[in-house]
Protein backbone atom coordinates (compact mmCIF):
# COMPACT_ATOMS: atom_id res chain seq x y z
CA UNK A 1 0.00 0.00 0.00
CA UNK A 2 1.40 3.58 -0.96
CA UNK A 3 -0.85 6.76 -0.38
CA UNK A 4 -0.01 9.09 -2.74
CA UNK A 5 -2.32 11.83 -1.57
CA UNK A 6 -3.30 11.76 1.63
CA UNK A 7 -6.10 14.88 1.02
CA UNK A 8 -6.78 14.48 -3.01
CA UNK A 9 -10.23 15.96 -2.26
CA UNK A 10 -12.80 17.21 0.64
CA UNK A 11 -16.12 15.61 0.33
CA UNK A 12 -19.55 17.23 1.81
CA UNK A 13 -21.15 15.18 3.60
CA UNK A 14 -23.88 14.88 1.27
CA UNK A 15 -21.50 13.61 -1.25
CA UNK A 16 -20.62 11.04 0.46
CA UNK A 17 -24.45 10.19 1.82
CA UNK A 18 -25.36 9.90 -2.19
CA UNK A 19 -22.37 7.81 -3.10
CA UNK A 20 -23.42 5.34 -0.36
CA UNK A 21 -27.00 5.34 -1.10
CA UNK A 22 -26.15 4.92 -4.71
CA UNK A 23 -24.23 2.08 -3.82
CA UNK A 24 -26.93 0.44 -1.60
CA UNK A 25 -29.55 0.35 -4.22
CA UNK A 26 -26.88 -0.39 -7.08
CA UNK A 27 -25.94 -3.43 -5.04
CA UNK A 28 -29.01 -4.60 -4.38
CA UNK A 29 -30.17 -4.60 -7.93
CA UNK A 30 -27.66 -6.42 -9.12
CA UNK A 31 -27.78 -8.87 -6.32
CA UNK A 32 -24.44 -8.28 -5.08
CA UNK A 33 -23.14 -9.16 -1.96
CA UNK A 34 -20.68 -6.90 -0.41
CA UNK A 35 -17.81 -7.47 2.11
CA UNK A 36 -19.13 -7.84 5.66
CA UNK A 37 -17.29 -5.03 6.96
CA UNK A 38 -18.29 -2.55 4.20
CA UNK A 39 -22.19 -3.65 4.66
CA UNK A 40 -22.28 -2.99 8.28
CA UNK A 41 -20.27 0.30 7.94
CA UNK A 42 -22.38 1.52 4.86
CA UNK A 43 -25.51 1.33 7.24
CA UNK A 44 -23.99 2.88 10.19
CA UNK A 45 -22.91 5.79 8.10
CA UNK A 46 -26.04 6.47 6.68
CA UNK A 47 -27.99 6.09 9.83
CA UNK A 48 -25.38 8.88 11.27
CA UNK A 49 -26.02 11.20 8.60
CA UNK A 50 -29.34 11.04 8.41
CA UNK A 51 -29.69 11.35 12.34
CA UNK A 52 -31.57 14.49 13.78
CA UNK A 53 -30.30 17.77 13.92
CA UNK A 54 -28.23 16.69 10.41
CA UNK A 55 -29.52 18.05 7.63
CA UNK A 56 -30.09 15.20 5.75
CA UNK A 57 -32.96 13.71 7.90
CA UNK A 58 -35.15 14.17 5.60
CA UNK A 59 -33.04 14.23 2.91
CA UNK A 60 -35.55 11.10 0.76
CA UNK A 61 -38.71 13.39 1.22
CA UNK A 62 -37.40 16.80 0.50
CA UNK A 63 -34.55 16.72 -1.92
CA UNK A 64 -32.80 19.85 -0.28
CA UNK A 65 -29.41 18.87 -0.98
CA UNK A 66 -29.07 18.87 -4.67
CA UNK A 67 -25.24 18.58 -6.42
CA UNK A 68 -26.77 22.38 -8.04
CA UNK A 69 -27.32 23.34 -4.68
CA UNK A 70 -23.30 23.88 -3.90
CA UNK A 71 -22.95 26.19 -6.76
CA UNK A 72 -25.71 28.04 -5.94
CA UNK A 73 -24.86 28.47 -2.57
CA UNK A 74 -21.10 29.82 -3.70
CA UNK A 75 -23.07 32.52 -6.19
CA UNK A 76 -25.67 33.80 -3.85
CA UNK A 77 -22.83 34.36 -1.12
CA UNK A 78 -20.91 35.97 -3.56
CA UNK A 79 -23.68 38.67 -4.54
CA UNK A 80 -24.20 39.24 -0.89
CA UNK A 81 -20.91 41.25 -0.55
CA UNK A 82 -19.71 40.04 2.24
CA UNK A 83 -16.91 42.14 4.30
CA UNK A 84 -15.07 39.26 4.89
CA UNK A 85 -14.54 36.03 2.94
CA UNK A 86 -15.58 32.79 3.35
CA UNK A 87 -12.78 30.22 4.11
CA UNK A 88 -13.46 26.84 1.84
CA UNK A 89 -13.96 24.83 5.28
CA UNK A 90 -16.39 27.14 6.44
CA UNK A 91 -18.31 26.94 3.36
CA UNK A 92 -17.86 23.02 3.32
CA UNK A 93 -19.51 23.52 7.49
CA UNK A 94 -21.84 25.51 6.49
CA UNK A 95 -22.93 22.97 3.57
CA UNK A 96 -22.48 20.01 6.58
CA UNK A 97 -24.68 21.98 9.01
CA UNK A 98 -26.94 23.95 7.78
CA UNK A 99 -27.03 26.15 10.61
CA UNK A 100 -30.17 28.45 11.21
CA UNK A 101 -29.38 30.98 13.84
CA UNK A 102 -26.21 33.29 14.15
CA UNK A 103 -25.18 31.20 17.04
CA UNK A 104 -25.06 27.98 15.24
CA UNK A 105 -23.43 29.86 12.33
CA UNK A 106 -19.87 30.93 14.63
CA UNK A 107 -19.63 27.26 14.96
CA UNK A 108 -18.83 26.87 10.91
CA UNK A 109 -17.57 30.09 10.91
CA UNK A 110 -14.53 31.50 12.70
CA UNK A 111 -14.52 34.49 14.57
CA UNK A 112 -17.54 35.36 13.19
CA UNK A 113 -18.46 38.49 15.68
CA UNK A 114 -15.52 40.12 14.55
CA UNK A 115 -15.88 39.60 11.01
CA UNK A 116 -19.88 39.87 10.01
CA UNK A 117 -21.85 42.81 11.37
CA UNK A 118 -25.02 41.06 12.68
CA UNK A 119 -27.38 42.13 9.46
CA UNK A 120 -24.73 40.35 7.60
CA UNK A 121 -25.15 37.24 9.97
CA UNK A 122 -28.53 37.20 9.44
CA UNK A 123 -28.26 37.39 6.04
CA UNK A 124 -26.32 34.40 5.64
CA UNK A 125 -28.77 32.57 7.79
CA UNK A 126 -31.06 33.36 4.92
CA UNK A 127 -29.13 32.60 2.17
CA UNK A 128 -28.63 28.85 3.70
CA UNK A 129 -32.28 28.14 4.53
CA UNK A 130 -33.19 29.79 0.98
CA UNK A 131 -30.75 27.32 -1.11
CA UNK A 132 -30.44 24.39 1.38
CA UNK A 133 -33.96 24.72 3.00
CA UNK A 134 -34.87 24.18 7.11
CA UNK A 135 -35.38 21.86 9.55
CA UNK A 136 -39.07 22.62 9.82
CA UNK A 137 -41.14 21.48 6.46
CA UNK A 138 -40.33 25.07 4.65
CA UNK A 139 -43.44 25.55 2.69
CA UNK A 140 -40.85 27.81 0.02
CA UNK A 141 -39.27 24.27 -1.50
CA UNK A 142 -37.33 24.83 -4.28
CA UNK A 143 -38.48 23.58 -6.99
CA UNK A 144 -35.70 21.08 -7.71
CA UNK A 145 -37.38 18.81 -6.13
CA UNK A 146 -37.74 15.93 -8.96
CA UNK A 147 -34.35 16.31 -9.92
CA UNK A 148 -32.50 13.14 -9.52
CA UNK A 149 -29.40 13.75 -7.52
CA UNK A 150 -26.17 11.87 -9.04
CA UNK A 151 -22.76 12.71 -7.51
CA UNK A 152 -20.18 13.73 -9.82
CA UNK A 153 -16.03 14.69 -8.39
CA UNK A 154 -15.47 15.37 -4.84
CA UNK A 155 -15.64 19.12 -4.37
CA UNK B 1 -15.77 15.33 7.78
CA UNK B 2 -15.20 13.37 4.85
CA UNK B 3 -11.93 13.17 2.45
CA UNK B 4 -10.75 11.30 -0.66
CA UNK B 5 -7.21 9.72 -0.28
CA UNK B 6 -5.30 8.72 -3.39
CA UNK B 7 -4.10 5.16 -2.61
CA UNK B 8 -1.72 2.93 -4.68
CA UNK B 9 -1.64 -0.57 -4.03
CA UNK B 10 -1.20 -4.13 -5.29
CA UNK B 11 -4.72 -6.23 -5.55
CA UNK B 12 -4.57 -9.64 -5.82
CA UNK B 13 -7.76 -11.31 -7.33
CA UNK B 14 -8.22 -15.31 -5.84
CA UNK B 15 -9.42 -18.11 -8.55
CA UNK B 16 -12.43 -18.63 -6.82
CA UNK B 17 -13.46 -14.76 -8.24
CA UNK B 18 -12.73 -15.14 -11.74
CA UNK B 19 -16.49 -15.02 -12.12
CA UNK B 20 -16.96 -12.33 -11.50
CA UNK B 21 -15.67 -8.75 -13.48
CA UNK B 22 -12.40 -7.47 -12.79
CA UNK B 23 -14.11 -3.91 -11.67
CA UNK B 24 -15.97 -5.63 -9.59
CA UNK B 25 -13.65 -8.16 -8.23
CA UNK B 26 -11.29 -5.16 -8.08
CA UNK B 27 -13.61 -3.16 -5.96
CA UNK B 28 -14.76 -6.05 -3.45
CA UNK B 29 -11.22 -6.65 -2.85
CA UNK B 30 -10.26 -3.13 -1.63
CA UNK B 31 -13.19 -2.57 0.03
CA UNK B 32 -12.60 -5.69 1.84
CA UNK B 33 -9.15 -4.64 3.19
CA UNK B 34 -10.01 -0.95 3.66
CA UNK B 35 -13.42 -0.43 4.87
CA UNK B 36 -13.90 0.75 8.43
CA UNK B 37 -10.04 -0.02 9.38
CA UNK B 38 -7.85 2.87 10.41
CA UNK B 39 -5.05 3.84 8.35
CA UNK B 40 -2.21 5.68 10.50
CA UNK B 41 -2.05 9.69 10.39
CA UNK B 42 -5.12 9.01 7.38
CA UNK B 43 -8.17 8.46 9.02
CA UNK B 44 -11.06 5.71 9.34
CA UNK B 45 -11.58 3.92 5.71
CA UNK B 46 -15.17 4.19 4.93
CA UNK B 47 -15.44 2.43 1.00
CA UNK B 48 -13.70 2.80 -2.43
CA UNK B 49 -14.95 6.09 -4.09
CA UNK B 50 -13.37 5.62 -7.98
CA UNK B 51 -10.87 3.41 -9.45
CA UNK B 52 -8.20 5.84 -11.21
CA UNK B 53 -6.17 3.17 -12.71
CA UNK B 54 -5.37 -0.77 -13.36
CA UNK B 55 -2.03 -2.55 -14.86
CA UNK B 56 -2.27 -5.84 -16.60
CA UNK B 57 -3.29 -8.85 -14.25
CA UNK B 58 -0.20 -10.84 -14.19
CA UNK B 59 -0.46 -14.53 -12.85
CA UNK B 60 2.76 -15.10 -10.58
CA UNK B 61 4.42 -18.34 -10.39
CA UNK B 62 3.56 -21.08 -7.97
CA UNK B 63 -0.18 -19.46 -6.62
CA UNK B 64 -3.45 -18.94 -9.04
CA UNK B 65 -3.49 -15.15 -7.72
CA UNK B 66 -4.36 -12.40 -10.68
CA UNK B 67 -1.64 -9.17 -9.37
CA UNK B 68 -2.99 -5.96 -10.33
CA UNK B 69 -1.62 -2.84 -9.64
CA UNK B 70 -4.40 0.16 -8.86
CA UNK B 71 -5.08 3.61 -7.91
CA UNK B 72 -7.94 4.52 -6.46
CA UNK B 73 -9.40 6.99 -4.21
CA UNK B 74 -10.63 5.99 -0.89
CA UNK B 75 -13.36 7.39 1.09
CA UNK B 76 -12.12 8.16 4.76
CA UNK B 77 -13.42 9.97 7.93
CA UNK B 78 -10.99 12.41 9.18
CA UNK B 79 -12.42 15.99 10.45
CA UNK B 80 -10.42 18.77 10.26
CA UNK B 81 -8.83 21.01 13.28
CA UNK B 82 -12.01 23.05 14.64
CA UNK B 83 -14.72 21.59 12.62
CA UNK B 84 -17.56 21.07 13.89
CA UNK B 85 -19.74 17.39 14.08
CA UNK B 86 -22.97 15.97 15.36
CA UNK B 87 -22.10 13.08 17.72
CA UNK B 88 -24.01 11.05 20.81
CA UNK B 89 -23.18 11.18 24.42
CA UNK B 90 -21.92 7.85 25.22
CA UNK B 91 -20.96 7.77 28.86
CA UNK B 92 -19.38 10.33 31.26
CA UNK B 93 -16.58 9.97 34.13
CA UNK B 94 -15.48 12.34 36.06
CA UNK B 95 -12.42 13.47 33.62
CA UNK B 96 -14.98 14.49 31.00
CA UNK B 97 -17.60 13.09 28.28
CA UNK B 98 -17.45 10.12 25.39
CA UNK B 99 -19.21 10.47 22.50
CA UNK B 100 -19.59 8.54 19.65
CA UNK B 101 -21.04 8.58 16.02
CA UNK B 102 -22.65 5.41 14.65
CA UNK B 103 -19.21 4.46 12.68
CA UNK B 104 -16.88 6.21 15.16
CA UNK B 105 -16.49 5.24 18.99
CA UNK B 106 -13.31 7.13 19.98
CA UNK B 107 -14.05 10.94 20.87
CA UNK B 108 -13.94 12.19 23.82
CA UNK B 109 -14.27 15.96 25.76
CA UNK B 110 -12.21 16.44 28.66
CA UNK B 111 -13.67 18.18 31.96
CA UNK B 112 -11.77 21.53 30.40
CA UNK B 113 -13.55 21.28 27.05
CA UNK B 114 -16.68 21.78 28.85
CA UNK B 115 -18.09 25.61 29.47
CA UNK B 116 -17.43 27.17 32.83
CA UNK B 117 -19.84 26.31 36.03
CA UNK B 118 -19.69 22.70 34.70
CA UNK B 119 -20.17 20.30 37.28
CA UNK B 120 -20.06 16.93 38.01
CA UNK B 121 -23.06 14.77 39.77
CA UNK B 122 -21.57 11.74 40.98
CA UNK B 123 -25.07 10.66 42.09
CA UNK B 124 -26.07 10.58 38.55
CA UNK B 125 -22.98 10.53 36.91
CA UNK B 126 -23.85 12.97 34.54
CA UNK B 127 -22.26 16.97 33.97
CA UNK B 128 -24.68 19.51 34.40
CA UNK B 129 -24.55 23.21 32.82
CA UNK B 130 -25.33 25.57 35.49
CA UNK B 131 -25.54 28.74 34.15
CA UNK B 132 -27.33 32.09 35.38
CA UNK B 133 -30.54 29.68 37.09
CA UNK B 134 -31.19 27.45 34.53
CA UNK B 135 -29.85 23.83 35.09
CA UNK B 136 -28.68 21.92 31.90
CA UNK B 137 -27.83 18.15 31.67
CA UNK B 138 -26.10 16.62 29.15
CA UNK B 139 -27.77 13.52 29.36
CA UNK B 140 -26.50 9.98 27.93
CA UNK B 141 -27.88 9.72 23.97
CA UNK B 142 -28.66 12.95 23.27
CA UNK B 143 -27.19 14.50 20.38
CA UNK B 144 -24.31 16.62 20.73
CA UNK B 145 -22.52 19.27 17.99
CA UNK B 146 -18.66 18.94 19.15
CA UNK B 147 -15.49 20.90 18.02
CA UNK B 148 -12.94 18.93 16.71
CA UNK B 149 -9.25 19.91 18.56
CA UNK B 150 -7.16 17.32 18.18
CA UNK B 151 -6.09 13.49 17.34
CA UNK B 152 -4.41 11.09 18.44
CA UNK B 153 -2.89 8.29 16.70
CA UNK B 154 -1.52 4.66 18.45
CA UNK B 155 -0.27 2.18 16.03
CA UNK B 156 -1.76 -1.32 16.74
CA UNK B 157 1.39 -2.83 16.39
CA UNK B 158 1.47 -5.90 18.50
CA UNK B 159 3.73 -5.84 21.55
CA UNK B 160 6.43 -8.79 21.56
CA UNK B 161 6.57 -11.81 24.16
CA UNK B 162 7.49 -10.33 27.57
CA UNK B 163 11.30 -10.24 28.20
CA UNK B 164 11.05 -11.45 32.15
CA UNK B 165 8.17 -14.36 32.28
CA UNK B 166 6.84 -12.69 35.84
CA UNK B 167 6.63 -9.07 33.29
CA UNK B 168 2.39 -8.75 33.17
CA UNK B 169 1.58 -7.94 29.69
CA UNK B 170 0.62 -4.33 28.69
CA UNK B 171 -2.75 -4.93 28.51
CA UNK B 172 -4.55 -1.31 27.96
CA UNK B 173 -5.59 -0.96 24.23
CA UNK B 174 -5.63 2.37 23.18
CA UNK B 175 -8.18 3.17 20.14
CA UNK B 176 -5.79 3.44 16.75
CA UNK B 177 -7.48 6.81 16.32
CA UNK B 178 -8.81 9.27 19.41
CA UNK B 179 -10.59 12.55 18.91
CA UNK B 180 -11.01 15.12 21.08
CA UNK B 181 -12.92 17.60 21.09
CA UNK B 182 -14.75 20.40 23.00
CA UNK B 183 -18.07 21.91 23.60
CA UNK B 184 -17.19 25.36 25.42
CA UNK B 185 -18.94 27.85 23.00
CA UNK B 186 -22.07 29.38 21.28
CA UNK B 187 -23.77 26.63 19.33
CA UNK B 188 -21.91 24.08 20.73
CA UNK B 189 -23.21 21.12 23.35
CA UNK B 190 -26.49 19.27 23.11
CA UNK B 191 -28.67 20.51 20.38
CA UNK B 192 -31.66 20.94 21.77
CA UNK B 193 -30.43 23.98 23.51
CA UNK B 194 -29.99 25.86 20.79
CA UNK B 195 -33.57 25.10 18.86
CA UNK B 196 -35.39 28.26 18.44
Amino acid sequence: MKIVESQAALLSNYEVYQHLVDQQKRNKAQGRRVPGNLATLMTEVITYLREKPGPLEKQEETHAYTPEAFPRLLEKLREANLSSELAKGEVLSIMNLRPSSSALLSTAIEDMEERFSDEEQQKIVDIIAEVLGRNEPAADMEDDADAVPSVENGA
Amino acid sequence: MFLLTKISDLVQIKPEDFNKQSCIAIEDNINAKYANKVVQKIGLCICLWDILWTSEGLIGHGTGLVNVNVEFRMVVFRPFKDEVMIARIVSQTQEGINLATDFFHDIFVPYTELPDNTEFEPAEGLWVWKEDDQVMYYDNNEMVRVQVIAEEWHDQTPNGPPKDASEEPISRVRPPYQITGSMKGPGLGCYLWWEE
